[in-house]
């Protein structure tokens, strides 16, 4: 398999006061180029921390991460920016934009930081299919938060990465702007080659993906093609009786 | 880069403010005192009587070369009030090749003249000839300072308060621009943080922030120079309206010192925030993406140590300027003052944790659930307040005992000088050296002395600085005045023989019977037996010669018993010469006064500064708690609370660094345990830094309280 990324025993432990809390209890997994995943699992059970581990922007307690041929523990922090800058695009869950920016010189961010403007006919296909043609000097604090979270879309794509991780890239929007969004990053897969690794509680989202996770106590506990929403909604809730079970 | 740093300033408004004020205000108290520096260093006199001559060979200054534990050898020269050379040195500039002509200006003695002038194209061999006799050649524009002058005497000054003061200036603002610009971008570390997770490398975050800071402080010199040539002409009018420069003295270099101040900041500033852009460009891109940065609340172990260390250094400096005495003391004292406030700025957040455990069963009790939510702030923000607290601790400290000096000084000198005087009245004018023995002659007078006030150089540890000196006749000296001798006695000073105050005695390392190596007014260097150690040397003077050991008229005889008129002479009640010395005193106390209201003002400035910064910087955490359902009135209770708490520590702290500074220099020049501190002192410092607090936080809060808290509680910071 061609995987462009792949994590190894990937563990991610948080101390805090003395306590220690496991956010990744050593997750293996691999993403072939060109598909689209979604990770879902219960609040608290490693999603976001699985993602920004494998996009370097945490590093992890143990385990490797490799994007392409690249391990990311042996980069250090200019290496690991530049890497990302070039191949990864992130969504995060919230707090996206720089306040003081418009949205086109949010989009356009990455591309001034790496000194590497994006193609400009790309850039308006992107910000219109998101919708954002006519907010293009609004600032991040004008729009609503559906709106931002287009905004942080468009940037991830505006560089063409290889990799896009997004962290609920739709838990702000009506199932219209959703549904925009996620054939957003469902034809950057099929028509661009692009890997999309995303984040998401809805049944519906991800069942735009080729593959699930499911993660729970930061262990992955299922890992299926595409099994349809319906499916999808049974196995979370499955999970959710096991884990009452456990607790009871 | 440059462009992104501007947008990013211009939408945060509120901390670019306040950087900037730190700034400017830093540009123009160094423009300011680098321009009266500069004018002082590239004045030259007019040559007066020496415009003719080509070379002057004039004794205006002593050169003490010591040699340094790595074997350099240093040099510092100290001023004679009244230098001369010996004449036979007459004939062997005669002598010299090239030499055409020498005129003698005659001095007070036969074998010591005031100066020659030499005519004639040996400038070159004059020097050498001059400097191997101990004295020095005056050539071209430097002719002017063969000869002391009110002018010379102004440079000097300005030289004098430059390089004391120039230092601790400096230094201050480097502490408060650093301490200003530290907090501006850890109030933006999510901003970055979020830079940093998007694409921007360690390296380019670091550059933003130095950028940024860059464009701040050439802002701050677009403000701070005009704002310091308006200062500069004011505090010049002053110094000729109180006599401190003659009328003509001439005020240059500003282009040289705009230059040197806005370099100055300019580097200060982009090397602070190099400094705080560290720390934000080390944190993990992913930390940016939380609810608020979190970062922890107590510095690490390093700062801990290094904070306690300090501590440790000020203790013992306080010690040794307790323990000592004199020079030495005073400089370590002040030097104290800044190892407390560092010391401070270090522990700070400790600090702050330990005054939140303490004052927080007060705070509940004053201010119910507003002052639990207080303590729990002060606690949870114990680092993030550690530049208020440090800014406060540092205007409390500094206001409350370098302010005072003066004070204590011009105090103990009166009181000395009331005490001592014994005489009834001074004749005071130029009188020939014999008038006070015809005065002792006339019926009705008990006792007279005459007096020639002067200055001699003596050496210190590092080598030599001068004195202030009474050259007196002896003869019932002990009823004309008490100097409150310790040791020996006055009735030996005759012939080769000193008498020096405690405190000389102490800073030079001399005893009773020792013998004193000093320059005398003249230049001449000898060794004196050490008769007499006396207390009241701020009253008097340093250093007690016989009369006969300095040549020239008297200046004052102070006489015992009836009133004797002489012809040139005014006649001044004793009562009338304290009051003049405190005249006197209060005016050359004028410039520290200033020197040091400007640093007190400038250290408040920065802590009025940082307390608006902080509070703005809480819009998103205020709104937050007013959506959870505290009440605005609640919101300003609580910030109020927070504040009594940071005071509390402040204050407490601010008040203990003070109280042992200045009772350790007063100590050291007065002699006296105890430091005089006005009635009103303490409550101007204290209340002035409590009003302060409260109004430079809870006028922002309100502000930011008008704004309904839907809109402040979103992404926006
Ligand atoms: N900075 C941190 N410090 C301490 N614990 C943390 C930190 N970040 C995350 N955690 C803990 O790690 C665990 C996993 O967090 P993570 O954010 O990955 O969950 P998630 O699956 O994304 O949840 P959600 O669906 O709510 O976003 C949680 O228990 C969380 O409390
Ligand atoms: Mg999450």
């Amino acid at each position: 398999m061609d995987a462009v990324i792949r994590i190894e025993q990937l563990t991610r432990t948080y101390a805090t006061d003395g306590q220690k809390v496991t956010a990744l209890a050593g997750v293996d997994a691999a993403f072939a180029r060109g598909t689209f995943t979604a990770v879902m699992g219960p609040s608290g059970s490693g999603k976001s921390t699985l993602l920004q581990t494998a996009a370097g922007l945490d590093r992890p307690s143990s385990g490797r991460v490799w994007i392409g041929d690249t391990e990311l523990s042996k980069l250090n922090e200019t290496k690991l920016t530049e890497l990302r800058r070039d191949r990864i695009g992130f969504v995060f869950q919230a707090f996206n934009l720089i306040g003081a920016l418009t949205v086109e010189e949010n989009i356009l961010l990455p591309g001034r930081l790496s000194g590497l403007l994006p193609d400009p006919r790309w850039v308006s296909e992107v910000v219109e299919r998101v919708g954002l043609t006519q907010r293009l000097q609004h600032r991040p604090a004008q729009l609503s938060g559906g709106q931002q979270q287009r905004v942080a879309i468009a940037r991830a794509l505006a560089v063409r990465p290889e990799v896009i991780f997004a962290d609920e890239p739709t838990g702000a929007l009506d199932t219209t702007s959703a549904g925009e969004v996620l054939s957003l990053l469902r034809s950057a897969v099929t028509d661009y080659r692009q890997t999309v690794v995303m984040v998401t509680h809805d049944p519906v989202a991800a069942s735009y993906a080729d593959r699930v996770l499911v993660l729970a106590d930061g262990r992955i506990v299922h890992d299926t093609p595409q099994p349809g929403a319906d499916r999808i909604a049974e196995m979370l809730a499955s999970l959710g009786r096991r884990l009452v079970a456990v607790e009871g | 880069m440059l462009k992104l740093s501007i947008r990013l300033l211009r939408a945060r408004l509120g901390t670019s403010v306040a950087t900037l004020v730190a700034l400017a205000a830093g540009v123009m108290i160094l423009m300011t005192l680098s321009v009266f520096i500069v004018s002082a260093a590239v004045y030259k006199p007019d040559p007066g009587r020496y415009a003719a001559v080509d070379v002057v060979v004039a004794h205006r200054q002593v050169e003490i070369v010591t040699k340094e534990f790595d074997g350099e050898t240093s040099v510092t020269t100290a001023a004679l009030p009244e230098g001369t050379v010996p004449a036979d040195l007459g004939d062997k500039l005669r002598a010299l090749p090239g030499v055409t002509e020498v005129q003698v200006f005659p001095g007070p003695a036969k074998d010591r003249v005031a100066a020659f002038g030499v005519k004639g194209d040996a400038v070159k061999a004059v020097e050498r000839l001059a400097k191997e006799n101990g004295v020095e050649a005056y050539a071209g524009d430097d002719r002017g300072f063969a000869d002391r002058s009110e002018a010379g005497d102004a440079r000097s000054f300005l030289m004098e308060a430059g390089s004391a003061f120039g230092g601790y200036v400096v230094l201050l603002i480097i502490f408060v621009v650093t301490g200003t610009v530290g907090l501006a971008v850890r109030h933006r570390r999510r901003d970055l943080a979020l830079l940093r997770a998007i694409a921007a490398t360690p390296r380019q975050v670091r550059k933003l922030v130095m950028a940024e800071n860059a464009v701040l402080a050439l802002a701050a010199s677009v403000v701070g120079v005009p704002a310091a040539l308006l200062a500069t002409t004011w505090v010049h009018d002053q110094l000729v309206s109180r006599g401190f420069v003659p009328e003509g003295f001439p005020i240059t270099g500003q282009p040289l010192a705009a230059g040197i101040a806005v370099v100055l900041i300019l580097l200060v500033a982009v090397v602070a925030a190099r400094i705080a852009a560290r720390r934000v460009s080390r944190i993990k891109p992913a930390e940016a993406l939380g609810d608020i940065a979190v970062e922890p609340s107590r510095g690490g172990k390093v700062r801990f140590v290094s904070g306690v260390l300090t501590l440790g250094a000020g203790g013992a400096a306080t010690v040794f300027a307790l323990g000592a005495t004199g020079m030495a003391a005073q400089a370590s004292a002040i030097g104290l003052l800044y190892l407390y406030v560092i010391a401070v700025a270090l522990l700070a957040p400790w600090i702050n944790a330990l005054a939140a455990r303490v004052l927080g069963p007060v705070l509940r009790t004053t201010w119910g659930v507003s002052g639990g939510l207080a303590v729990a702030n002060l606690r949870a923000n114990a680092r993030g307040s550690a530049a208020v607290l440090t800014a406060l601790v540092l205007a409390v400290g500094f206001g409350g005992s370098v302010w005072f000096l003066q004070n204590n000084l011009q105090r103990q000198t009166v009181t000395q000088s009331q005490d001592g005087m014994k005489t009834d009245y001074a004749l005071v004018g130029s009188m020939p050296a014999g008038t006070a023995e015809k005065i002792r002659r006339t019926p009705g007078v008990e006792a007279a002395t005459g007096v020639r006030n002067t200055s001699v150089v003596v050496p210190i540890f590092d080598g030599g600085e001068a004195a202030t000196a009474k050259a007196v006749d002896t003869d019932g000296l002990s009823s004309t005045m008490d100097l409150g001798v310790d040791k020996g006695s006055l009735d030996q000073l005759k012939g080769n023989s000193v008498a020096v105050s405690q405190l000389r005695a102490d800073s030079s390392g001399w005893k009773l019977g020792d013998g004193a190596k000093i320059w005398l007014p003249d230049g001449r260097q000898v060794t004196l037996k050490v008769v007499a150690i006396y207390d009241r040397g701020l009253g008097f003077a340093d250093v007690l010669l016989p009369r006969d050991l300095v040549a020239g008229p008297d200046d004052q005889v102070l006489v015992r018993g009836t009133a004797v008129r002489i012809p040139g002479a005014t006649l001044v009640p004793a009562s009338e010469l304290t009051g003049q010395l405190s005249r006197d005193l209060a005016l050359s106390a004028w410039l520290n006064k200033l020197l040091i209201g400007v640093m007190v003002g400038y250290a408040a400035l920065a802590a009025g500064n940082t307390m608006v910064m902080a509070a703005l910087a809480r819009k998103r955490e205020l709104a937050v708690l007013q959506l959870a359902g505290v009440t605005r009135r609640q919101v300003r209770r609580m910030v109020t609370a927070e504040q009594v708490g940071l005071l509390g520590g402040a204050l407490t702290i601010g008040a203990l660094i003070a109280a042992v500074t200045l009772t350790a220099v007063v100590n050291a020049l007065t002699g006296s345990l105890l430091p005089y501190v006005p009635p009103m002192g303490w409550v101007v410092v204290l209340g002035g830094a409590t009003v302060l607090a409260l109004v430079t936080t809870i006028l922002p809060v309100r502000r930011l309280l008008r704004v309904p808290a839907v809109h402040n509680a979103g992404i926006k910071e």
